[in-house]
């Protein structure tokens, strides 16, 4: 039995509390804390990427890769299927298909739009506007041609946190143990190209090759909140967190952490008005849904009380103090 | 075939679908020129997002006040989305110059809140209608075959207001986008210019998502203008290729997609037409005769084969036909050209090959005499400004040197017939 089913919003944490105190073993976990987790997982990694993406400029082009993904996935079906003809055409996520899409529509995406950047002289606007919508088209064609079906759910685009089970849990904090990881190892060089992209070339950083990878992290974490979160989701806590963070501070370090401590509140908050509004008014929204609603209004709420003061309100004047 | 063409047009039932989707291809190409010169081609992905709250909102309204005439219901939805696109146009403006978000923020920022919202609504429209909720769906992947006549009187009527208004200010849009200052010298107030054009690329995202999706009308707007920039020289010419494209492409799609037509399933007309535009787009940015890849290309094989060509010739003139081995591809170019026959040069191949060694020379002069470089590092650098082709700059060169008879390795230049009045021996 589901001890958050008819909570109310403070009940729900203080089930949530409770069960924290108490033993929570790897099998009994119930519906709302698979979904916490995930969706705390989903934002930790994206928040991370979403910092380096926010500050690069980058965040239309992980809005274009929030559309390739569709054909990346498409086609490394397609690939998988010429090798095992056992597969079938259920469209479920297995590792080796994750990584494959992830790589194909990262690499894609990135290569035609500096390609039309680059060779046919476009503006960068309209090669980013091209390259996404065409790539896109192109996956609804080949899944229409490949299921015989032109019907594609909206499933994708807000995720279906209901039929959430202990298997996503490993998969996305996989995933997001790869992107910290990777953030880890290469954070020197990220912040040397985001504030100096000249001084890395002459240092010999290799520039493309960083980007090349952060897009693929992105298009992975896109993957992984396929199923849990949706695109939408994603593309949120790519912009939201680190634009609030950066209302409240200007410190690099700053901003970063309370953009991941924003992630995590928004996820867990979220889930907690989803069952609050299930158990009292009997509304189910989706919770993704009510993620990305309660980011913008966070962002709203810290556009008002930061509203005025051109630094930030509290974290900026303590290190203004100290330093 | 080409009655099958022509059904498009006639066939009751197809002819709603393919003329509305002409006509939403219509106005989009040619606000998509506009946005496109303000480099702001990624608002149509945002707007198209920001209007899908209103989608939901209106059709949910709809839904509770009357539930009869299901043609009207069109207009009421189009109302809604457009009101709630244009507040995330207003709330995008508030966030680049008050809050002073970045511009790419700002767009993903406004595109992933007011689509999340909704998702948020429609998520429990779908509990509480479902029919309704389906009907709203259609917005996000598009679908042109369910249009009516009533679409496309409405479309109609938009696209003729859509041209009218470039018509009537294309004076003023042509100041404001090429030259904002000059513009406000003139007494154009742009500010409410771009306030006008951006309420028009909001009426042509409302009209355009019906056919092709949310998600693809930014491309909708994008694609024709880029097949139509690299062709035109002038802002008309701009607008008037970019509609040419934006018809065709929807014709072209619509077709593809009724001769797909399947029992089962058949090919979305709003990603063939998409397909099809951006086709054009990349074929005009790769074969387009002055700037496309291909005509680089071309142009740049086109100059080594000149060198090719006339290097041999130099040295037929420097060695003889007999001492010089040529290829055999490369003699029956220098035959085809009558510049050599079978004894050696022609008199055609001798004069070319004069003017040729004689530029060079000159050039060994003017970089030794004038630029100071050293005698023996100069023949390298002559030996590709040769090549060079400017109308006139022989003579301008011979002027310039004063006609000089020897190069600075103490070769004779060769003389020009004629010599030139002006210049003093």
């Amino acid at each position: 039995m589901n001890p958050y089913w008819n909570q109310d919003f403070f009940g729900f944490f203080v089930v949530l509390f409770s069960r924290l105190i108490g033993k929570i073993s790897h099998e009994d976990l119930f519906t709302d804390e698979i979904q916490m987790l995930v969706l705390s997982g989903v934002a930790i990694s994206t928040v991370t990427l979403g910092n380096f993406l926010t500050m690069r400029k980058m965040t239309m082009l992980a809005n274009s890769l929030s559309h390739t993904t569709l054909l990346g996935i498409v086609l490394s079906y397609i690939l998988l299927l010429h090798f095992h003809t056992h597969l079938g055409m259920c469209l479920h996520l297995t590792p080796s298909i994750f990584l494959l899409a992830a790589l194909f529509s990262a690499v894609l995406t990135t290569f035609c739009t500096e390609f039309a950047r680059n060779r046919l002289k476009l503006q960068e606007d309209a090669s980013i506007g091209l390259v996404f919508t065409t790539l896109f088209a192109l996956g609804i064609i080949l899944v229409t041609l490949f299921t015989r079906n032109s019907h594609i759910g909206v499933e994708v685009i807000t995720g279906n946190s209901d039929a959430l089970h202990v298997a996503d849990i490993k998969m996305v904090w996989g995933v997001t143990a790869i992107t910290l990881l990777f953030t880890a190892l290469f954070f020197r060089h990220w912040i040397l190209i985001t504030f100096d992209e000249n001084l890395a070339l002459f240092l010999g950083v290799p520039v493309k090759g960083l980007h090349y990878l952060m897009m693929f992290l992105t298009a992975l974490t896109l993957i992984s909140a396929f199923r849990a979160a949706g695109i939408l989701l994603v593309l949120s806590f790519i912009v939201g967190p680190p634009l609030i963070a950066r209302l409240w501070s200007h410190k690099l370090f700053c901003v970063i952490s309370l953009s991941l401590g924003f992630g995590v509140l928004f996820s867990i908050l979220g889930v907690a008005v989803s069952r609050f509004c299930l158990s009292v008014y009997g509304l189910s929204f989706s919770t993704g849904a009510i993620v990305v609603t309660l980011i913008a209004m966070g962002y709203a709420i810290s556009v008002l009380l930061t509203f005025r003061s051109s630094k930030g309100l509290l974290l900026n004047n303590k290190g203004a103090t100290s330093a | 075939m080409f009655s099958s063409f022509l059904n498009l047009l006639t066939d009751p039932i197809l002819q709603s679908s393919s003329l509305g989707s002409m006509l939403m291809c219509f106005s989009s190409s040619l606000i998509g020129v506009l946005v496109l010169l303000r480099k702001r081609s990624l608002i149509g992905e945002t707007l198209s997002h920001a209007s899908f709250p209103g989608i939901i909102l209106s059709s949910a309204l709809v839904d509770a006040c009357c539930s009869s005439s299901q043609e009207w219901r069109a207009i009421p939805i189009l109302l809604g989305s457009a009101i709630s696109a244009l507040i995330g146009f207003k709330m995008l403006e508030f966030l680049e110059n008050q809050l002073k978000v970045k511009t790419d923020s700002a767009l993903c920022f406004v595109l992933a809140s007011f689509f999340g919202f909704g998702i948020l609504m429609a998520s429990h429209l779908q509990q509480i209608a479902p029919v309704t909720y389906q009907e709203a769906l259609i917005f996000v992947y598009g679908q042109a075959a369910t249009m009516t006549s009533l679409h496309v009187l409405l479309y109609g009527g938009f696209a003729v207001l859509t041209l009218g208004f470039i018509l009537y200010f294309y004076r003023y849009l042509e100041a404001v986008i090429f030259d904002p200052v000059f513009a406000e010298t003139l007494g154009i107030r742009s500010k409410k210019i771009d306030h006008v054009l951006f309420l028009l690329i909001v009426v042509a995202i409302v009209i355009g998502i019906r056919c092709v999706g949310i998600v693809l009308m930014a491309g909708m707007l994008i694609a024709p203008a880029v097949a139509a920039k690299p062709l035109t020289k002038s802002l008309s010419s701009f607008l008037v290729f970019s509609a040419f494209f934006g018809v065709v492409s929807a014709f072209v799609g619509n077709y593809l997609s009724v001769v797909t037509f399947h029992e089962k399933y058949s090919l979305p007309t709003g990603p063939m037409i998409l397909l099809i535009a951006s086709g054009f787009a990349v074929g005009s940015l790769l074969f387009s005769s002055k700037n496309g890849v291909v005509g680089r290309h071309l142009r740049a094989r086109r100059f080594r084969l000149q060198c090719a060509i006339e290097n041999a010739l130099k040295k037929i003139w420097k060695e003889g036909i007999d001492r010089s081995p040529l290829d055999h591809k490369m003699r029956k170019r220098l035959y085809r050209l009558g510049w050599i026959n079978r004894e050696g040069l022609t008199l055609q191949g001798r004069e070319k090959a004069e003017k040729i060694v004689r530029l060079h020379r000159l050039w060994e002069v003017y970089l030794v005499d004038y630029l100071g470089q050293r005698v023996d590092r100069v023949h390298q650098t002559a030996e590709e400004l040769e090549h060079l082709i400017l109308p006139g700059l022989e003579k301008d060169l011979t002027i310039f040197l004063k006609n000089p008879l020897n190069d600075p390795h103490h070769q004779k230049i060769p003389p020009v017939k004629g010599v030139y009045e002006e210049g003093p021996r």
